[in-house]
C-alpha cells in the first residue's frame, strides 16, 4: 500500500501543485484547507506524513503540529513556511517536527524528503521490533534457559560417579534439550538483525 | 490623465477593505495594445529592487541593466504589505472595463493576482510570454481556470505563428518550458521579498504563482483528461459536430 500524505493549507494553488506532484511520485494524497479539518481527517483516516503549512486561518500550523503529535504520534509533520523564520522552524522541530522546508518549495526536494523520511520510518520500526524482540528473548528465552542449563549441570555433578550414571546421562540430555531450543531462539535474533542490515544501504542512499 | 490617454490604456482596480477598516487602492494602467505596465512611480527605489540584489538565475538582462524591472515596478506595493500576514482577511472589489469583482478572501490572494500582473507587464524578458493573459484577466481564478486560461492563450500563440507559416507546437512542449522559466524567475523573486518584508504576505502570494507553474505540466499530463467530457461535442465524432463539419477546401 502505497504512504499516505495529508497535505495542510490554505491555498487552494498550493495543495494541488504539492498534491499533483506527490501523486506522480507515488504516494496516496489528500489534502485539508486548515488544522482542524486536518485533524478530523486524520481521525477518520490516518497518515504517514502530513505536510503542515504554519501560517493559517482558525488554527496556526503550530497548534495543529501540537494536538497532531498528541493524537497521532505515529504521523510524521513537515513542517512548510513562506517565511524564512528559524526561530520557528526550531521550535517545531523540538515540537517534534520531522523536517522544515520554505516555500516556494522545490517539489522534487520534496519528494526526496518524504522518501528520506519514510525510509527512515521504517528503519526506526525495525530497529524497535529489534529492541523489542531482544528485550522478550533475553529473560525468558537466554538467561531463564542458562539457569536452568546451570542448575542441571550443578545437579549431575554432585551425583556419585558409578550409583547414579543412569540420572547423569537425564540431566545432561535435559540440558542438550535446552541448548537446542536457545540455539532456534538466537537464529531468530540473527534473522531479525539481517534485515536491519538489509536497511542500511537503502538508509545511506 | 487624459479621456484620450484612458482610450488607450487597460485599467485594473484592486480595493482592498480589511476588517480593522483600513483600506488600500492599487490601479495598474496596462498599454492596450502592447499590454505594457504604465508605472508612475517615481519614489526612490529601494536596495531590493536593483538587478544584481538576488538576481534570477536565468536572468537574461545585461549588467548595463541596473535594477529589476519586476522588482521597481512591485516595490510600492510590496511595503505597503511589508507587515502584513498571508491569510489576513480582506473584501476585494476588482474593477476591469468590462465588470466588476468583488470577493471576500485572503490578502496572499489578492496580492497573487496584483503581483501576477505586474509581473508579466514589466518588461521582464522570461515573462513577458505569459503577457497576453493580462487582457483576459480573471480575479480569485482557481488553479483549473488558470491553468484553462494559460494553455488556451499558447495554443492561440501557435495558431497565429501557424498562419504566419511557422509550425506551430500543438503538443504545448513550449509552455512547459515556458513555466520553467517563469518559475526561476518565481523563486528568485520571492527570495527578493523575503529581504524585503517583515511578514509572510507578499512572499505567499508569488508562492501561489510559483504553484500554478509547478502544477501545469502535471495538469497537461493529467489533468487534461478529467476535463475531456466537457469537449465531448467535438470528441465523439459525430459528423454532425462542429469537428465533423469542417468544409472541404
Amino acid at each position: 500500500m502505497n504512504e499516505r500524505i495529508l497535505i495542510v493549507d490554505d491555498e487552494e494553488s498550493l495543495r494541488m501543485s504539492l498534491k499533483f506532484k506527490l501523486k506522480s511520485a507515488g504516494f496516496d494524497v489528500d489534502v485539508a484547507v486548515d488544522g482542524e479539518e486536518a485533524l478530523e481527517k486524520l481521525k477518520s483516516r490516518r497518515a504517514d506524513v502530513v505536510l503542515l503549512d504554519i501560517n493559517m486561518p482558525r488554527m496556526s500550523g503550530i497548534e495543529a503540529l501540537n494536538q497532531i503529535r498528541q493524537d497521532f504520534p505515529e504521523t510524521e509533520a513537515i513542517m512548510l513556511t513562506g517565511f524564512a523564520d528559524f526561530s520557528t522552524a526550531i521550535e517545531c522541530l523540538k515540537m517534534g517536527a520531522r523536517d522544515y522546508l520554505v516555500k516556494p518549495v522545490d517539489t522534487t526536494e520534496l519528494v526526496t524528503r518524504v522518501r528520506s523520511l519514510m525510509r527512515s520510518r521504517m528503519s526506526e520500526r525495525t530497529l524497535q521490533e529489534v529492541q523489542d524482540r531482544i528485550s522478550s528473548i533475553l529473560p525468558n528465552d537466554l538467561v531463564a534457559p542458562l539457569r536452568k542449563i546451570q542448575d542441571l549441570l550443578d545437579q549431575a555433578s554432585k551425583l556419585e560417579r558409578d550409583a547414579d550414571a543412569k540420572e547423569r546421562k537425564k540431566l545432561l540430555a535435559s540440558a542438550r534439550e535446552i541448548i537446542t531450543k536457545m540455539e532456534t531462539n538466537l537464529q531468530g535474533l540473527v534473522d531479525v538483525s539481517k534485515r536491519v542490515s538489509l536497511l542500511e544501504p537503502r538508509e545511506r542512499g | 490623465m487624459t479621456e484620450q490617454t484612458h482610450a488607450k490604456l487597460l485599467r485594473y482596480v484592486y480595493k482592498l477593505s480589511f476588517d480593522n477598516g483600513d483600506e488600500k487602492e492599487f490601479e495598474i494602467l496596462l498599454d492596450e495594445a502592447s499590454l505594457e505596465l504604465q508605472s508612475d512611480n517615481n519614489e526612490p527605489k529601494p536596495d531590493w529592487t536593483k538587478l544584481k540584489y538576488s538576481q534570477c538565475e536565468n536572468c537574461p538582462l545585461s549588467d548595463s541593466v541596473q535594477y529589476c524591472p519586476i522588482a521597481v515596478n512591485l516595490s510600492r506595493l510590496v511595503s505597503s504589505f511589508a507587515d502584513a500576514a498571508s491569510y489576513e482577511a480582506a473584501l476585494v472589489t476588482v474593477e476591469s472595463p468590462q465588470r466588476t469583482y468583488v470577493k471576500k478572501t485572503t490578502l496572499q490572494k489578492a496580492l497573487s493576482a496584483i503581483i501576477g500582473i505586474y509581473m508579466v507587464t514589466s518588461n521582464c524578458p522570461v515573462m513577458d510570454k505569459l503577457r497576453p493573459m493580462t487582457r483576459f484577466h480573471l480575479p480569485f481564478a482557481n488553479s483549473l481556470e488558470t491553468f484553462f486560461r494559460s494553455i488556451s492563450s499558447y495554443l492561440v500563440a501557435q495558431f497565429l505563428l501557424k498562419t504566419k507559416g511557422t509550425e506551430p507546437d500543438w503538443e504545448l512542449k513550449g509552455l512547459r518550458e515556458i513555466y520553467k522559466q517563469v518559475n526561476v524567475v518565481n523563486k528568485g523573486m520571492s527570495q527578493r521579498l523575503l529581504n524585503a518584508t517583515k511578514t509572510d504576505a507578499n512572499v505567499n502570494a508569488v508562492v501561489i504563482l510559483h504553484s500554478f507553474g509547478d502544477g501545469i505540466s502535471y495538469f497537461i499530463d493529467n489533468g487534461l483528461a478529467d476535463i475531456e467530457p466537457m469537449f465531448d461535442v467535438f470528441l465523439k465524432g459525430d459528423k454532425d459536430s462542429f469537428a465533423g463539419s469542417v468544409p472541404p477546401n
